[in-house]
């Protein structure tokens, strides 16, 4: 599968977060037995000519909530971003969606371990622990791009 | 001590129907509190209500009566000799147990053993023994809480449920990883003096402030790395998702330790010096175990995929996870209102790369390479 086509449509934009979250409506049991989160987070989209997307996802005991694209950074009061290029966070959401979920390079630990090709970044160490703190709540969240028909995918 | 006869008037009384009623008449406890659950069910946040929210600084009785509770003269003093909130509080601590309970796992249900296939003789021994030193390293984040739990003033309840939630972390970290290597045909590898040493230092520390910062901001630091490291080199999706649940708690850990000397170096800042005597210490066991064969090798096999492959690796991917590791804690370091930087305990090749360099390339820390276990230990009272 090609990066950046069938498995990220609609990627980056709101629409797609919204779909993504509304895996937990589907699945509550799934995110209920994971436990509960506490974080504001934003993934922030690098594109080729070098437009900065960024979009604010809220985890919020079991439910997670996309907040759509945001303009104002600070004004969202993000405990952690986590940051790539469009061709990375495709070729991630390509992956999950040839495998079903992210195989051994793909997590989104495994991609932003290094610093490099996604890298995370918090006023706040303790708001940056927060990304391991609820990593596999944010890895069944992006693996759910697996779980789509290829049509919706 | 009490007098604990039984009162046989009592019974005779109570039996033609003549009630006490004291504990009911005579009550001081705050009546008429009805906290209010929350979205995710009846939270301690949401139980800090009234006085029963009030965590007192210095407790005026050493009890195991509930805090808010009427606590007759004669209930026995039990002895406590942690009687200052600041040595255990974390201005997160609520969030932290709240978050604990709810995040469990199962080690026996969760994790999909039976998906665990054949590997190469070489990863399998790698994954064994990565497996062996953290079976042996985690018990000690069990054994720490609980030779001090004891002794923690029940005022501070909170804080000791949440170290409670650590030690039944910890005994499931401790059997998922003594399970990953008996499960795959390899078995249980190598244990090291190092490593024993870095746990002896944490166990025998002379207070919690010691213990504390030694494992739960440096310790539970270095592991949260090779975790974070582990979920990326894992041979199979098996030991992936070993390594993301061991992460979440052991981030967890890491949190309270960071903002509990946050919340002890606010309230006496006087203390800053012991806790750099401390780390200090710790700081050079880090450096020997950077150097360990058997902990440092196992990752880099796993992250090169084959023994050849690692030869030609190098350190390449030790260097990572030593720079990740050294960055992270002293961010931790940084938010706790202790700044390390310029003053590590590591020997220069292994502070390379990292912003733990003394301005202007100031000698940092211990730099002799020759740091040993038993130059360590020697300087460990």
């Amino acid at each position: 599968m090609t990066p950046g086509t069938a498995s990220s449509a609609g990627f980056p934009s709101a629409g797609f977060f919204d779909e993504l979250v509304r895996d937990v409506v589907r699945r509550p049991e799934e995110y209920e037995r994971l436990g509960f989160a506490d974080c504001r987070l934003v993934i922030e989209v690098v594109e080729p000519a070098g437009e900065v997307r960024r979009f604010g996802l809220v985890l919020d005991g079991y439910d997670i909530r996309s907040e759509g694209e945001i303009a104002d950074l600070d004004g969202f009061h993000p405990e952690v971003v986590v940051s790539g290029a469009l061709d990375t966070w495709s070729e991630m959401l390509a992956a999950i969606a040839e495998h079903g979920f992210a195989d051994r390079s793909h997590t989104l630990n495994a991609l932003s371990i290094a610093g490099f090709p996604l890298s995370t970044r918090s006023d706040d160490p303790i708001g940056r622990d927060k990304f391991y703190r609820y990593a596999e709540t944010l890895q069944t969240l992006f693996d759910s791009v697996g779980l789509r028909a290829p049509a919706e995918a | 001590m009490a007098n604990l006869a039984a009162d046989l008037d009592y019974r005779e009384r109570a039996s033609r129907g003549e009630l006490d009623l004291g504990w009911l008449r005579r009550s001081r406890a705050e009546w008429g509190i009805r906290a209010e659950p929350s979205r995710i069910g009846l939270t301690l946040r949401d139980i800090a209500v009234g006085t029963y929210g009030e965590v007192p600084d210095h407790p005026p009785r050493r009890t195991m009566a509930p805090r808010g509770a009427d606590i007759p003269d004669e209930v026995p003093d039990m002895g406590y000799t942690i009687n200052d909130k600041s040595e255990v509080w974390s201005d997160n601590v609520m969030e932290l147990y709240e978050e604990a309970v709810s995040r469990q796992w199962s080690a026996t249900r969760d994790i999909p053993w039976g998906d665990l296939a054949p590997i190469d003789p070489d990863l399998e021994h790698a994954m064994c023994q990565l497996a062996t030193v953290l079976s042996e390293v985690e018990m000690v984040a069990a054994d720490f809480p609980a030779k001090w739990l004891w002794r923690i003033n029940h005022d501070f309840v909170e804080a000791k449920m949440f170290l409670c939630t650590q030690a039944m972390d910890e005994a499931r970290h401790t059997e998922v990883f003594r399970k990953r290597a008996l499960a795959n045909g390899g078995g249980l590898g190598r244990a090291t003096a190092v490593v024993e040493e870095f746990l002896k230092v944490i166990l025998d520390a002379q207070s919690y402030d010691e213990g504390s910062a030694l494992m739960h901001l440096l310790g539970e630091g270095i592991v949260l790395s090779l975790f974070r490291a582990g979920e990326m080199i894992a041979p199979s999706d098996v030991e992936k998702r070993i390594f993301r649940l061991c992460m979440q708690d052991e981030a967890r850990h890491v949190s309270y330790g960071t903002m509990h000397l946050r919340y002890r170096l606010q309230r006496d800042p006087s203390l800053a010096e012991d806790f750099h005597a401390y780390l200090d210490r710790g700081e050079a066991l880090m450096a020997v175990l950077f150097t360990t064969p058997e902990v440092v090798e196992p990752a880099t096999i796993l992250a090169a995929g084959s023994l050849e492959a690692a030869a030609a690796l190098g350190s390449a991917a030790s260097d990572v996870l030593r720079i990740q590791t050294v960055e992270e804690y002293l961010q931790r370091c940084d938010r706790a209102g202790l700044d390390r930087r310029g003053r590590m305990h590591l020997p220069d090749a292994l502070i390379e790369g990292t912003s733990g360099v003394a301005p202007g390339g100031v000698e940092a820390g211990t730099s002799s390479p020759g740091t040993t276990v038993a130059a360590v230990s020697g300087g460990v009272a």
